[in-house]
């Protein structure tokens, strides 16, 4: 594996809680999380609602300051990068949002806002800005004739089509997708999904593709990490942790997961109960509360992530070679 | 746009009397001829002249300008300054916020005319005073309008896309913010050059503005009202100078604010009013089958301004006690409006105005309001999607299902109390007794459904309709709820039409399946007939598009036709391989292949290898 194009090491991200009359407990939403993405490598970052996945995509994109922890990007620290060179940066890192409707400014033609990014930092001369924005839809299987067109007159699956063109426009080496076809109906769902890994293909880009659908990213991706409530229960090459799961997290995951074909259907491990709150999390292990494999140990440690088998995948799971 | 025109052209004519003063040839505004005090009409003079014997037109038209030119002045600056400051404090918050929007607090504590004396007096009247004035006092309201507006567009989506980009600050308040808080400014600008204009008239009146002998409106007035008993219209020009310049300009306002938005529909025309008389005073006897509900051509029409559209058409649809029958499609499908037809929580604006729905003996369709509501909730009851919006939020849960016991059941509320127990008992809900008295913002959205499920099978009802009830759920507690609603399914023989856009769900829960496109039904079976060996080219397509596995998933080029944009013949031709000119040509029938098995499509019987079939 080429060396990774940006490196999160040991991300934290704390809340300040909030309160009326009395401070409240501060919210734990990231605790110590490396993450490394190469050139034209998918990792997919897979997790249930309040598992920190959209707040460290965020802080890799410097858009949330890390409480804790450092990134590189491309062999360089950015976390005190000044301003200047953060809009610099900002040209080689974009994003992708869930909601075709609230990331486009309703206000303005789609044509304006993909010709934004070459603006802002002054890539084309004004004059060759228009083929740009013209190429950049035909990219992304729109026509360039749309450009004079208002968000609303587009559909979700066009919308988000347009949200691709405005991230590509500035030519970004590093993209993250937060949740891009969550919100799409199933047949659109699948040409944006087709469309991104042909733009990770051709443009060789490195992309965090932020999910909870799990077969979404097994398709799309090459590694996986598993976050829940804030930290990484198990990261490893998309197949084998899709294939053969080892946290008992992942597993009661993946077999949760509606599944078309039934020869595919694991035998469901039923979780109890709902995932803790972030603001107080459990001692130990975070999914001791859930876990069918718990044991009065699972509550002393916190379980470091470690590797398990000759895969690659590292698991945070003390019982992980018992239940294995 | 039309509403633009009018009040437009009033007030740019109103500015351009105005402006045009000096070449309009009117007698001069404070020339005096005491012999023609109080005139009427007259030659040269046609509104007459005022107690110095000045021209009256002249002094309106002129008064016009000053008027109109402290109002516009002080609106404008107000208005720049005030949203400057408003954005740089919803937008730095902190010190700026003190600075900018919390030292405008401080302006609103001082009555407004008592500011006005404190400043003439230090400065002495004039209308440049006025606009000092003037601006300071409507600095407050556009500086809080635009903090407000700021304050919630900040944390928008496409703010953020802006600034991942890489935009500078200064780039994301004026090209992306401050387009996006116009509308609001606009219309606090129109209602501060409207106000002006009055408390300009005002201020001069109490001799605290414009100077005497200049013109202006308030000084007219100031001077008819000594002499109102001997020219009581000498009051009225003045005054309806006033009163048509704030009309139109509020008007004005209103279009321009519209009009900037790009959203606003082209016509907001109201609904054409729709009392369409039910086809068929006479009922069409019940079928005789087994079915707990029996869905019959049912066709839904809703009354747009672009005509009548039919986004559910020939819907057919049947389900038996103790069967799941789940209804698939994407959104625009017309799943949604099929069910709601039949739990008759239609719009008022959506008829349905073909078909039955039989349920026990009686056609749903063509009950009446109480008849429905002894039906809803009792032997027939809905789960939505959202449970925190279809919970109240300011009654405990208990307190919601109780009442949903007793709306169809004569028991006592402690009865109720003890039976509402059983039910989250029944539901998986831990602490039964005490999770009654919580309230719904209190639950966590897994427990929420179950309330709502517990809500819905409170009086044992025969069919349970299912709108999407694990769409915004996680996986593991979707699939939770799943398990529950088999389970009860199992122990009730109750019948359950289960609504949901993925296929994964269907495969799980649901013993037949329909599938939908564009408000009709294109496929229907066994889950495993239609899944294992889909017949439409659709549900193909649909299968080939979920992700699962090693390949690739296949999308479906092009999009869900819009209703008042269907095609004529199979509503799937655009976007199939196989279309051919006879299926763009006319719609094609659905065609039952054998026992629960329907399709529609003309061509399904070459385009299936023959053994599939047999």
């Amino acid at each position: 594996m080429n060396a990774p194009l940006i490196e999160a090491v040991g991300l934290s991200k704390t809340f300040p809680g909030k309160g009326l009359f009395r401070k409240g407990r501060p919210v734990q939403a990231v605790k110590h999380i490396d993450a490394s993405v190469a050139r034209g490598e998918a990792v997919g970052v897979v997790g249930e609602s309040g598992s920190g996945k959209s707040t460290l995509g965020r802080m890799m994109l410097g858009l949330m300051p890390a409480t804790e922890g450092s990134v590189r990007f491309d062999g360089k620290l950015v976390n005190d990068a000044s301003r200047a060179e953060w809009r610099r940066l900002r040209r080689r890192m974009q994003i992708v949002f869930q909601d075709p409707y609230g990331s486009l400014d309703p206000r303005r033609r789609v044509g304006d806002q993909i010709a934004d990014g070459i603006s802002i930092h002054g890539l084309l001369p004004s004059r060759k800005r228009e083929r740009r924005v013209a190429e950049l839809l035909n990219k992304v299987g729109l026509d360039p004739a749309h450009a004079q067109r208002f968000p609303h007159e587009f559909s979700g699956g066009q919308r988000q089509r347009i949200g691709i063109a405005r991230a590509l426009s500035t030519g970004p080496d590093f993209l993250v997708a937060d949740e891009p076809v969550s919100a799409l109906d199933v047949s659109i769902q699948a040409q944006v999904i087709q469309l991104l890994g042909e733009l990770r293909r051709d443009l060789g880009l490195a992309m965090l593709f932020i999910s909870h659908d799990l077969p979404v990213v097994a398709n799309l991706c090459d590694r996986v990490i598993v976050m829940y409530l804030g930290r990484v229960m198990e990261e490893g090459t998309a197949r084998s942790v899709f294939a053969r799961p080892v946290h008992p997290y992942t597993r009661a995951l993946l077999s949760a997961t509606p599944m078309l074909d039934p020869a595919r259907r694991a035998r469901r491990i039923l979780l109890q109960g709902d995932p803790p709150s972030p603001s107080n999390p459990p001692s130990g292990c975070v999914f001791r509360t859930r876990c069918a494999h718990a044991r009065d140990a699972c509550a002393e440690v916190v379980p470091e992530l470690r590797p398990f088998g000759d895969a690659g995948t590292r698991v945070a799971c003390i019982r992980a070679e018992e239940i294995a | 746009m039309k509403k633009l025109w009018i009040p437009g052209a009033i007030v740019a004519l109103i500015i351009l009397l105005a402006i045009a003063a000096p070449i309009l040839g009117l007698a001069d505004p404070v020339r005096q001829d005491i012999a023609n005090r109080l005139a009427g009409p007259m030659a040269g003079s046609p509104l007459g002249r005022d107690e110095f014997g000045r021209d009256v037109l002249s002094r309106l038209i002129w008064g016009a300008r000053t008027s109109l030119g402290v109002a516009f002045a002080s609106a404008i600056i107000a208005g720049v300054i005030g949203t400057a400051f408003g954005l740089i404090g919803g937008w730095f918050r902190g010190l700026g916020e003190i600075l900018t929007v919390r030292s405008m607090d401080i302006i609103l504590c001082f009555p407004p005319v008592l500011l006005a004396l404190l400043v003439v007096t230090l400065m002495g009247p004039g209308a440049g005073t006025l606009i000092l004035v003037l601006s300071v006092l409507y600095l407050p309201g556009f500086a809080r309008v635009t903090y407000a507006e700021v304050l919630s567009a900040r944390s928008l989506d496409y703010v953020e896309a802006v600034r991942a980009l890489g935009a500078p600050t200064w780039r994301i308040l004026f090209r992306t913010v401050l387009p996006n808080v116009a509308g609001p400014v606009l219309v606090q600008l129109s209602l501060a050059v409207a106000s002006a204009v009055v408390l300009e008239s005002g201020l001069s009146f109490l001799g605290l503005g414009v100077v005497p002998p200049a013109p202006s409106w308030g000084l007219m007035i100031r001077g008819a009202r000594a002499t109102m008993e001997q020219a009581p219209m000498l009051l009225l020009w003045p005054c309806a100078a006033l009163t048509l310049t704030i009309l139109a300009m509020n008007l004005l306002c209103d279009g321009l604010r519209d009009a900037v938005d790009p959203r606003t529909p082209a016509g907001r025309r109201r609904l054409r009013l729709v009392d369409r008389v039910f086809p068929g005073l006479v009922p069409a006897p019940a079928p005789r089958s087994d079915a707990v509900l029996e869905v019959q051509n049912l066709t839904v029409e809703i009354a747009t301004p672009r005509g009548p559209i039919r986004p559910v058409q020939d819907v057919s649809l049947s389900v038996r006690a103790g069967e799941t029958l789940a209804i698939v499609g994407e959104s625009g499908s017309g799943k949604s409006v099929t069910a709601t037809a039949v739990m008759g929580l239609l719009p008022p604006v959506a008829v349905p105005v073909e078909g039955h729905a039989w349920l026990g003996g009686k056609d749903v369709l063509r009950l009446s309001e109480p008849e429905m509501r002894a039906l809803r909730g009792g032997p027939m009851a809905m789960v939505f999607q959202d449970p925190m919006s279809s919970l109240n939020p300011v009654h405990t849960v208990g307190a919601q299902v109780v009442e949903a016991i007793q709306a169809h059941q004569k028991i006592s509320s402690a009865e109720a109390w003890a039976k509402a127990e059983e039910l989250f008992k029944r539901v998986g809900i831990a602490d039964p007794a005490k999770r009654l008295r919580v309230y719904p913002h209190e639950m966590s959205g897994g427990m929420r459904q179950r309330v709502m499920i517990a809500m819905g099978i409170a009086n044992n009802p025969k069919l349970l309709i299912c709108d999407e009830p694990t769409t915004a759920l996680d996986v593991t507690v979707q699939a939770q709820i799943l398990d529950l609603l088999n389970d009860l399914k199992r122990e009730t023989g109750m019948a359950m039409i289960f609504i949901t856009h993925s296929l994964g769900v269907v495969s799980e829960i649901a013993d037949r399946v329909a599938v939908m496109y564009a408000g009709q039904v294109v496929e229907q079976g066994r889950v495993e007939e239609v899944f294992g060996n889909p017949l439409h080219p659709y549900t193909r397509a649909l299968l080939a598009a979920v992700p699962e596995g090693e390949e690739p998933p296949l999308g479906i080029p092009g999009i869900v036709p819009p209703p008042h944009n269907f095609p004529v013949g199979c509503r799937f031709a655009p976007r199939c391989r196989f279309a051919t000119a006879a299926c763009e040509a006319a719609p094609p029938p659905l065609e039952a292949i054998r026992a629960e098995r329907q399709v529609r499509c003309i061509r399904w019987h070459e385009l299936t290898p023959t053994e599939a079939v047999a």
